[in-house]
C-alpha cells in the first residue's frame, strides 16, 4: 500500500504527464494552424493554379475532406443523438447530447469549408440556396446539410433548458437528416453514369456505414480521453464499450460490402475494370492495402477485440484518420478512368490528365481544415461546459 | 427519459413533414419549368449572306452549308435541330479545328472544346491510323444538365447545351458527368505567365500578353477575364459557335476543316446537306450505350 506521500507524488506525476500531453497537442494544434495558414493564402492569391485537379479529374483531397467531413458528422450525430433519445449510458444527459452537436459542427463546418475553397467561383457559393435545382444530388445535400446544421443548433439550445417538448422530436428530424446525408454523399457519385466504378447502387450503402464506423470511431475517441467532456469514468466507460461494439460491427460490415462489390467485379478472370485495377495495383496501391486494409481495417478489428480501452481507444483513431483513404479510394479512381480512350493525348496539358497527385498547397489547406475543426470541438465544448455549469439542471 | 406520446407524435409530424418537403423538391425540379431561351419571332434572322452569289450545283460544302445556315436562321429556334456531322474518312488528323475554336473562343491553357483522338489499329507494318474529332456531343438527353446544382447549365430549343457563365459556380459536378470529357474548368491559367522579362528584368507586357485579355465572344456577350471575371472558374463547353450563328456564320470547326470532313445543319430542314448525308450514310454515335443520344454524328 502506497503511503500517502507516495500517493500525492503519483498524483503529481499524473498531472505533469496530463500538462505535457496539453502542451504537446497545443504546439501540434498550432503548427497545424500555421501551416494551414500559409495554404490558405495561397489558395486565396492565387486560386486554383496551385491545385494539382484538372478537367479530366476535377476533385481531390479537399472533396475527400469534406465527405469524411460530413460522413463522421452524420455517423456521431446519428449515434450520439440516438443514444440520447433512448436514454442509454453515457449518453443520457444533456451535456453528453451537447458535445455531441458540437462534434457533428466541428465535423461538418471545416468539410463546407474545404469544398466552398474548391467552387471555382466561391463568391457564388449562395445560389445553391438562392437558386436550387433539386434534380442534382449536390443541391440537395446542401439543402440537408444546411437544414441538419439549423436543427442541431436548435437543439443544442433546447438541450440548455429544463425539460424542453420539442428537444426529442427535434433530435428524431436532425437523426433522420444524419442518415440521410452520408447515403446521399454515396448517392451524389451513385448517379454519375459516365463513371462505371460510381455508378453503383452499393455507394450508398457504402458511405453510410464509414460514415457511422467513423463517426463511432471519432465519438469513442472524444469519451474516452479524460478531460473532454464532463461524464464521470463510469459513463465514459459504457459510452465507449458501446462505441467500440458499433466501431466493429461497422468496420466488418463495411469491408463486407467492400469485398461484395470488388470480388462482383473482379469475378471474370478475363474482366478488364480499370478503376478497379488502379485502387489495387496503380501507383497508389498502399493507400489501398496499408492506410485502408491494414491499419484502417485489420489493425483496428485486433485492437477492437482485446480487452483495453487503451487498446480501444488506438483503433478508434486509426479508422477516424484512416477512412478518408476510404474515399479518395472512390473519388479518385473514378474520375482517373474515361471513357473516350486517347483524350489525354488528342490535347496535351497538366490540367487535361487522367492523373491526379495532391499538392503541397491542398495538404496545407487540408491542415488548416484539420485545425478549424479541432478548434470548432474545443470552443464549443467550453461554451457547452460553461452553459451546462449555469443551468446545473442536470442529474 | 423515453419520448412521453406527445414527443412521439410531434416527432412523427416533423419527420413526416421533412420526408414530405424532400419529396416535393425532387417532384418539383422533375416536371419541366418555363423555357429559359427566347423563342418565336424574336429568334428569326434574316440573314443576307450569299444573297447576291447564285447557287451552283459544284460550289463548295462550305457555301451550301451557309445557305442552309440562313435558311435555318429564318425560322424560330424551336423549329431548328442542329446537327454536326463528321466524315471520319476524310478528317487527317491536321488539328486545324481544334486551334480554330481555340482562336475563336479565346480558350486559354488547360480548356479544350474540340480535341481530335487518334485511334491506331494493327500492328507494324499493317497500322492504321484514324481520327476522331470530338466537340461536345450536344445530347438530346445530357447527363451534364440534371446534375448542375444552380441550374446554370440546359438544353435549348435548338438542341444546343448552354452554360451561363454568370450563374456556374464552378463546383466541377457536370464536368464528372459528361462521358465524353466535353466540358473543361477554367482555371486561370494564361499562356503567357512567366513570359520572358526585357533586358532591364521587367516583363515586357505586364503579368501576361495584352492579347490575352481581349475578350471572347461567347453566348454573344463579351467575357473579360482580364478582371477575374467570368468564365474564369467556370466550366465551359462547345457550343457550336452560337455567337457565328447568329451573324451567319458557320462554327469554326465547320470553317477551318482542311477536309471538308466536318458538316453543320439543321436535320429539321429535309433540303439541308446534313439532312441528305444523314439519309445517304450510315452514322454512328459515341458511346451510344450510354442513352445520351448525341446530335454529333460520324460517317466512317
Amino acid at each position: 500500500m502506497s503511503s500517502t506521500g507516495d500517493t500525492a507524488i503519483d498524483s503529481g506525476h499524473a498531472r505533469t504527464t496530463a500538462d505535457r500531453l496539453r502542451l504537446t497537442l497545443w504546439i501540434l494544434w498550432a503548427t497545424c494552424l500555421v501551416l494551414g495558414i500559409v495554404g490558405l493564402a495561397q489558395r486565396v492569391v492565387q486560386g486554383h493554379l496551385p491545385a494539382g485537379y484538372g478537367s479530366y479529374v476535377p476533385w481531390g483531397l479537399w472533396v475527400a475532406i469534406y465527405f469524411h467531413g460530413v460522413g463522421i458528422a452524420g455517423g456521431a450525430f446519428l449515434l450520439g443523438a440516438g443514444a440520447f433519445v433512448l436514454g442509454l449510458e453515457g449518453f443520457d444527459r444533456p451535456a453528453s447530447l451537447r458535445t455531441v452537436i458540437v462534434l457533428a459542427m466541428a465535423a461538418i463546418l471545416p468539410a463546407f469549408t474545404g469544398v466552398w475553397l474548391d467552387l471555382g467561383r466561391m463568391e457564388r457559393a449562395p445560389y445553391i440556396f438562392m437558386s436550387p435545382a433539386f434534380t442534382s444530388m449536390m443541391a440537395f445535400n446542401a439543402w440537408m446539410y444546411g437544414a441538419f446544421v439549423i436543427i442541431a443548433a436548435a437543439c443544442w439550445v433546447l438541450s440548455c433548458r429544463q425539460r424542453s417538448g420539442w428537444l426529442r422530436p427535434l433530435l428524431c428530424l436532425a437523426i433522420l437528416f444524419s442518415v440521410l446525408f452520408p447515403s446521399q454523399s454515396g448517392a451524389f457519385f451513385g448517379v454519375i453514369e459516365a463513371k462505371g466504378l460510381w455508378h453503383s447502387a452499393l455507394l450508398p450503402m457504402l458511405f453510410l456505414t464509414s460514415a457511422i464506423t467513423a463517426g463511432a470511431a471519432v465519438l469513442l475517441v472524444i469519451m474516452a480521453l479524460p478531460g473532454v467532456t464532463d461524464e464521470s469514468p463510469e459513463r465514459r466507460a459504457a459510452a465507449v464499450s458501446l462505441l467500440r461494439r458499433i466501431t466493429l460491427i461497422g468496420l466488418i460490415v463495411y469491408f463486407v460490402f467492400e469485398f461484395a462489390e470488388f470480388s462482383i467485379t473482379l469475378w471474370n478472370p478475363d474482366v478488364h475494370a480499370p478503376a478497379i485495377e488502379l485502387i489495387l495495383w496503380g501507383p497508389y496501391w498502399w493507400v489501398f492495402w496499408i492506410v485502408h486494409l491494414l491499419l484502417g481495417g485489420a489493425v483496428p478489428l485486433v485492437l477492437l477485440l482485446v480487452r483495453r480501452q487503451t487498446a480501444w481507444t488506438i483503433a478508434a483513431l486509426l479508422v477516424a484518420i484512416t477512412f478518408i483513404s476510404a474515399r479518395l479510394n472512390v473519388l479518385v479512381p473514378g474520375q482517373a478512368v474515361g471513357e473516350i480512350q486517347g483524350l489525354q493525348e488528342a490535347f496535351q496539358h497538366e490540367r487535361l490528365r487522367y492523373i491526379y497527385h495532391a499538392t503541397l498547397m491542398e495538404y496545407l489547406v487540408g491542415l488548416f481544415l484539420l485545425a478549424f475543426g479541432v478548434a470548432v470541438f474545443f470552443v464549443g465544448q467550453r461554451i457547452s461546459a460553461s452553459v451546462g455549469r449555469r443551468t446545473q439542471h442536470e442529474g | 427519459m423515453a419520448m412521453d406520446r406527445r414527443e412521439f407524435v410531434k416527432a412523427g409530424a416533423l419527420v413526416g413533414a421533412g420526408l414530405a418537403a424532400s419529396a416535393a423538391v425532387v417532384v418539383r425540379d422533375r416536371v419541366s419549368s418555363p423555357a429559359r431561351d427566347p423563342s418565336g419571332p424574336r429568334t428569326v434572322r434574316h440573314l443576307t449572306v450569299l444573297h447576291s452569289v447564285p447557287p451552283r450545283r459544284d460550289e463548295d460544302v462550305l457555301l451550301r452549308m451557309q445557305r442552309d445556315l440562313a435558311r435555318a436562321m429564318s425560322r424560330p429556334a424551336e423549329q431548328r435541330k442542329w446537327v454536326m456531322i463528321i466524315d471520319r474518312r476524310k478528317c487527317v488528323g491536321c488539328h486545324a479545328c481544334t486551334i480554330g475554336c481555340v482562336a475563336e473562343n479565346k480558350l486559354p491553357p488547360g480548356v479544350v472544346y474540340r480535341p481530335v483522338v487518334t485511334e491506331e489499329r494493327g500492328e507494324f507494318p499493317n497500322v492504321h491510323l484514324s481520327f476522331i474529332p470530338r466537340p461536345c456531343m450536344q445530347c438530346e438527353k445530357p447527363p451534364c444538365v440534371p446534375v448542375c446544382p444552380v441550374k446554370a447549365t440546359w438544353r435549348r430549343p435548338d438542341g444546343v447545351t448552354v452554360i451561363d457563365y454568370d450563374r456556374c459556380i464552378g463546383c466541377r459536378y457536370c464536368l464528372t458527368a459528361c462521358p465524353y470529357g466535353a466540358r473543361t474548368s477554367d482555371f486561370g491559367l494564361y499562356y503567357t505567365d512567366d513570359a520572358a522579362a526585357g533586358a532591364d528584368g521587367k516583363s515586357v507586357s505586364g503579368p501576361h500578353a495584352p492579347w490575352e485579355d481581349m475578350p471572347s465572344h461567347e453566348y454573344g456577350k463579351n467575357w473579360n477575364r482580364a478582371s477575374h471575371g467570368s468564365p474564369m472558374g467556370n466550366a465551359r463547353k462547345c457550343h457550336f459557335c452560337l455567337h457565328r450563328l447568329e451573324a451567319g456564320q458557320l462554327p469554326m470547326c465547320v470553317t477551318t476543316c482542311i477536309g471538308r470532313a466536318t458538316y453543320f445543319g439543321d436535320a429539321a430542314d429535309p433540303a439541308a446537306l446534313v439532312t441528305h448525308l444523314l439519309a445517304a450514310h450510315v452514322v454512328h454515335t459515341l458511346l451510344p450505350h450510354k442513352g445520351t443520344r448525341p446530335r454529333v454524328f460520324y460517317i466512317t
